[in-house]
């Protein structure tokens, strides 16, 4: 065994949540519901309304899945990573921001749009809500399993980097403005994985990087990521 | 835990198409900062970028990024690169070119935009067999990248990782920095107490990473080693550095601990080193902390190639295995009337220097830190 998954959350068009109190889970197309800072936080957090939607969705998950594994409060910053994974990562941004160039040659290009071009940035954003100083990236991960980031931080922990990892992916769909390219639902979806479980609340279940680079949940090979997250659901309703 | 070996290198920058002419420009204390021809400047705080020659000539539009010509200069520079590699790539903003076409309604190959783009690119160039991944994580990227393929060695999950990183300057890019009032007014001053800001450069690198039973399989001959790897979050703010420099402080210290070092065993230190106010003040405080009475050579290659941003890493570790191998680190171009704490660390001319351990940092949006220790070719 290399970690335990202790908490879950997400944020798709079917609604938002976490793993200890939903039933079912699934990431469908379609409109993703209005987040606000109260929404996420329990109260109001005037920063979260100034980031882009990518940003928000992406931390909101990431708040839902800490507060579901007992991990959202911290009296100090802890060494806690974290992997997202993503399609087309912030490109609505990056859009927008280019959409404030062009028409005055870039004399009116937008700092607060650039400042959330980097697909990255939202793990930032929740390194400073939640005091987490352990290793951060965003991976590109085109796969219908979307595994990648569980992937990258079963390594990371494996290799002893750190003992805990907060993991998933976020994405908001293809751009309208591509015309083509892979579909790939809005959303997003994060997983808190741990070595040794800090809090008092149960597990959802261990997970274990097999030989052959795929992924075992409780001993059996996962295929997907959403399938590894509503068997974690089953699994605590039959605790 | 196997050794990681690093067996190849390729670099494209302002400064050449070559590892050996980007050093030779170094060592002579050249730039490669220039007017920006490529779109139009006169809007922003800034006239000037590192750009690396015939990309694209002016009004010369295509379909494709220019990223695709710059892996093409790339990729031609390197030894092969065995097919079961496992690849890892590194880009901040891919092709984003073409998402400017886009957005003014021209046509474009959309899939150029795309970060993972970059690692299919690469994967069909090099005819690589194993899967990959792209990594993001601002101007860390590299950094990050090679610090990932480092740890897959030495845990035996791969004999072999090639790490791609680059990034090209744009007017999406530019326009971006020269909002945040990032940009420099005047090709930038690393270290300087007059400097404004960064200039941006585009560049790219290859590096390949091996074990040690890989090379002796494959007859190779080493160039140097990747002892060391930290990375870590300021959490702090996700455009400025922590002023107490607390993330790059953990990183280096990550990195030394890892390579079984202490701090008087560090020959020089590679500093991201952008030319911002903010990020030097940062990195000279966490020198200062990490390596106290030890005066530690520092230089910044900025001023000769600009801020590369995702490829800053990788192009940086390749010019640090060139440091070791010579016994020599390159002048900070740019650099002369020294920002305090940098005086007696940071040269405006080539230092020699002794010793086999080189660190070598960077820093990004996002509050991310990293740090790598190299160490010279033979020493075990």
């Amino acid at each position: 065994m290399i970690a335990s998954i202790t908490g879950i959350g997400w944020v798709t068009a079917a609604g938002m949540g976490c793993g200890r109190k939903s039933d079912s889970f699934s990431m469908p197309a379609g409109n993703l519901p209005k987040i606000t800072g109260t929404v996420v936080f329990g109260k109001p957090y005037k920063h979260f309304g100034r980031m882009d939607e990518y940003s928000r969705v992406g931390l909101a998950a990431i708040a839902f899945a800490l507060k579901d594994a007992g991990l959202e409060k911290c009296k100090k910053k802890r060494n806690i990573g974290i992997i997202a994974s993503t399609v087309y990562g912030c490109l609505h941004t990056d859009i927008d921001f280019f959409n404030t160039v062009i028409p005055d040659g870039g004399l009116m290009a937008s700092p607060n749009l650039f400042a959330y071009t980097l697909p990255n940035c939202f793990l930032g954003e929740a390194a400073i809500h939640f005091g987490l100083t352990g290793e951060g990236f965003v991976v590109n991960d085109p796969s219908h399993a979307r595994l990648t980031s569980l992937q990258t931080a079963l390594d990371i922990i494996s290799w002893g980097e750190t003992k805990k990892m907060v993991c998933g992916v976020c994405d908001l769909g293809r751009p309208l403005i591509f015309g083509q390219g892979k579909k790939v639902p809005p959303g997003s979806l994060f997983l808190v994985i741990e070595k040794s479980p800090e809090s008092n609340l149960s597990t959802y279940g261990e997970l274990n990087l097999d030989k052959d680079d795929s992924i075992s949940f409780n001993k059996t090979k996962i295929a997907d990521l959403t399938s590894l997250v509503n068997e974690c659901i089953v699994n605590k309703n039959r605790k | 835990m196997s050794q990681v070996l690093i067996t190849d290198v390729a670099a494209v920058t302002a400064l050449g198409d070559d590892i050996e002419q980007l050093w030779e420009g170094l060592m002579a204390g050249e730039t490669g900062i220039k007017p920006v021809r490529h779109f139009p400047v006169e809007n922003y705080i800034s006239k000037y970028a590192a750009c690396i020659e015939d990309l694209t000539l002016p009004g010369n539009l295509t379909e494709n990024s220019r990223i695709r010509i710059l892996l093409d200069r790339l990729l031609e520079k390197m030894f092969p690169v065995p097919a079961d590699s496992f690849l890892i790539t590194a880009t901040t903003k891919a092709g984003i070119d073409n998402l400017e076409q886009l957005c003014r309604g021209n046509r474009t190959d959309t899939q150029d935009i795309l970060l993972s783009t970059i690692l299919d690119i690469v994967s069909q160039k090099l005819k690589l067999t194993a899967k990959g991944i792209n990594i993001n994580a601002a101007c860390a990227s590299s950094t990050i990248a090679i610090s990932q393929g480092a740890a897959m060695i030495s845990s035996g999950r791969a004999n072999s990782v090639i790490v791609c990183c680059i990034d090209i300057i744009t007017e999406f890019i530019f326009s971006g920095f020269s909002s945040l009032k990032a940009l420099s007014p005047f090709p930038c001053r690393p270290f300087d107490r007059t400097r404004l800001g960064l200039t941006p450069g585009e560049g790219a690198a290859a590096i390949l990473l091996m074990s040690e039973d890989r090379v002796k399989k494959d007859n190779l001959s080493p160039l140097g080693r990747v002892l060391g790897w930290g990375v870590s979050n300021d959490a702090t703010h996700i455009t400025a550095p922590a002023q107490d420099a607390c993330g790059l402080i953990r990183a280096v210290r990550q990195a030394l601990k890892r390579a079984n070092l202490k701090e008087p065993n560090i020959a020089a230190i590679n500093a991201h080193d952008t030319g911002t106010v903010y990020n030097d003040l940062m990195e000279l405080t966490a020198f200062k902390q990490v390596f106290e009475e030890h005066k530690v050579p520092v230089y910044s290659v900025k001023g000769s190639i600009g801020h590369t941003m995702g490829a800053a890493g990788g192009i940086e570790v390749a010019l640090g295995l060139k440091a070791l191998s010579t016994g020599v680190i390159p002048s900070t171009v740019g650099f002369s009337d020294p920002e305090d704490g940098a005086k007696g660390l940071v040269s405006s001319k080539p230092i020699q220097i002794s010793g086999d351990y080189l660190l070598t940092t960077n820093s990004g949006f996002g509050g991310i830190n990293a740090a790598i220790v190299l160490a010279r070719k033979g020493v075990q």
